[in-house]
């Protein structure tokens, strides 16, 4: 059997798309019956509330932008489904899809990908963005760059070895732990010079977004803010935005402040819900 | 340019020489990353990091660094929206699903001084996943147009080879078996490692590697585990002339 030609394959792509039921779970965001669609605007978001989740849901909610959202489960192993790897070959939320302004449709994954085409595209009065090309820009780009490499899989380890591991070890216990405690200080850092409210310039950018899931999740990775007075005031201080606060909340309740009141015994048992879709997730992956 | 011997630093090398751009290195040992000069460039204490005396900027995170503000033709990214985000989606798959997984089986194999089985097939597996991923996205292109992204080679691209050139030794394999079901891949990354921009790249860093004294894992010669090292660094006995 041969290959379809790229053209055919793009043409049978976009024919099981058209063709494809509307997901049982998807719903619609800001939209109001006023706002006319904004040169073929149509984001649909497909995601959880995790840290890399809530990442994009809130910058959708800081920019009022309508978007539609189909919620993924994890536990039936949904990001896995063909139809999804369409979007992301790569089976991790989020993804989105959109439409350019000249009618092609396009697909995203990667959160911090995400985050930088849609400030790229819509936020064209900079509430949340520096110019492309200036120093501030690139500053964003080092500590997007920086979550995305650093503190989402350092701190994601350290979830892994303390809450998921079939075996305890404490040597990957503590040394995701301590590496997640070396990049807050390194946050800590940044936000005690003059004026650091946010991490770059003056006004809350996507590197403070891509970074506020994750320490809002502290406590689950078993990590305290308690040497971090300056970035504990950051939390509190972007979770006072409306847009964080809507945006944190999609497509579920956000959870991570409650993990504070439970005790070991119920943090436990939130554990053993994700432990075994977790490890048959990585069995599935091991096998391919 | 301010670097050392792990990977990170020779994606911008590389990316510098594709560009034959003018360039001046700095280069680190280990242990002197966290502290000044070096923190004062990058908070993070991590390399690489570029300054730029014609701008005054200052740049680090590898993935940060590259193409935006020096290739001025678009030899090495694309101009237009959509190239312009697959591009910058792959690097981002780099930067967060390739570079922290082959770093933390790196360790496990080879700088921890206990072996943990079940820590090395974790990073292991993610390896294999993320070399599976790649060929389902080179898989979809056609036979003329083997890159990332559209129809040359990207920074994107680029970003990849500095870990997967050391996929052999990270996984203690041999390429027939780190390859093994991702031949698209296996065949992208061969035409990668021939041009002549890496292998400058890899000139400079046999060169640097020996001025510091540095065995293949950036362990100074004479010293068996990173442990050691650590040691070491921890007691104040490592001096340089």
């Amino acid at each position: 059997m041969t290959d379809p030609s790229p053209s055919m394959q793009r043409i049978s792509q976009l024919a099981s798309h058209l063709t494809r039921p509307p997901h049982p779970k998807t719903f619609l965001r800001n939209f109001t019956s006023k706002m006319a669609s904004n040169n073929n605007s149509n984001i649909h978001l497909y995601t959880v509330g995790t840290p890399n989740g809530i990442k994009v849901s809130i910058l959708l909610e800081e920019l009022g932008l309508p978007y539609k959202v189909t919620p993924i489960s994890f536990s039936k192993n949904e990001q896995k489904e063909p139809w999804f790897l369409e979007i992301n070959p790569n089976g991790r939320i989020p993804a989105l899809t959109d439409t350019l302004p000249d009618g092609t449709p396009i697909n995203l994954f990667e959160s911090g990908s995400i985050m930088q085409y849609l400030v790229d595209r819509y936020d064209t009065e900079h509430k949340v963005s520096y110019p492309r090309g200036s120093k501030e820009a690139y500053e964003v780009n080092n500590w997007l760059h920086w979550q995305m490499g650093g503190l989402g899989p350092m701190q994601g380890q350290a979830n892994h070895f303390f809450r998921y591991a079939p075996e305890k070890i404490q040597y990957g216990i503590d040394r995701y732990q301590n590496e997640t405690r070396r990049l807050y200080s390194v946050m800590e850092k940044q936000l005690s010079r003059e004026g650091g409210e946010y991490l770059v310039g003056d006004r809350p950018t996507i590197a403070d977004f891509a970074c506020w899931g994750w320490v809002a999740a502290h406590h689950w990775a078993g990590v305290s803010l308690d040497e971090f007075p300056k970035l504990e005031a950051w939390l509190h201080r972007l979770l006072e935005r409306p847009g964080v606060e809507k945006g944190r909340h999609v497509p579920s309740r956000h959870t991570a402040f409650d993990m504070k009141n439970k005790s070991e015994e119920e943090l436990e048992k939130e554990a053993e819900k994700s432990k075994a879709w977790v490890q048959a997730g990585m069995k599935a992956d091991a096998k391919r | 340019m301010n670097t050392s011997p792990g990977p990170n630093g020779w994606k911008t090398i590389f990316l510098l020489e594709e560009l034959s751009l003018n360039y001046e290195f700095k280069s680190f040992h280990f242990d002197d990353i966290k502290k000044p000069p070096f923190i004062d460039i990058n908070p993070n204490g991590r390399i690489p990091a570029i300054e730029d005396p014609r701008t005054g900027l200052t740049l680090w995170e590898s993935g940060a660094i590259i193409v935006e503000q020096y290739d001025t033709d678009n030899r090495l990214k694309f101009d237009d929206m959509i190239h312009r985000n697959l591009c910058n989606q792959l690097l981002h798959f780099h930067m967060s699903g390739q570079g922290p997984y082959f770093g933390q089986c790196g360790w496990f194999q080879h700088l921890h001084a206990k072996k943990i089985q079940s820590a090395i097939d974790i990073y292991a597996n993610e390896i294999k996943r993320v070399l599976g991923v790649l060929e389902i996205v080179l898989s979809k292109k056609g036979d003329d147009e083997q890159w990332l992204v559209g129809n040359k080679m990207t920074y994107a691209d680029m970003a990849f080879v500095p870990w997967n050139f050391r996929l052999s030794e990270v996984l203690m394999q041999s390429w027939d078996e780190v390859f093994e079901g991702t031949p698209r891949v296996r065949e992208w990354h061969e035409k990668l490692v021939e041009l002549p921009s890496w292998k400058r790249a890899l000139e400079h860093r046999v060169r640097l590697m020996d001025e510091q004294r540095l065995q293949w894992n950036g362990v100074p010669k004479g010293i068996e585990t990173f442990a050691d090292y650590e040691e070491k660094i921890e007691k104040g006995e490592m001096k340089y002339d």
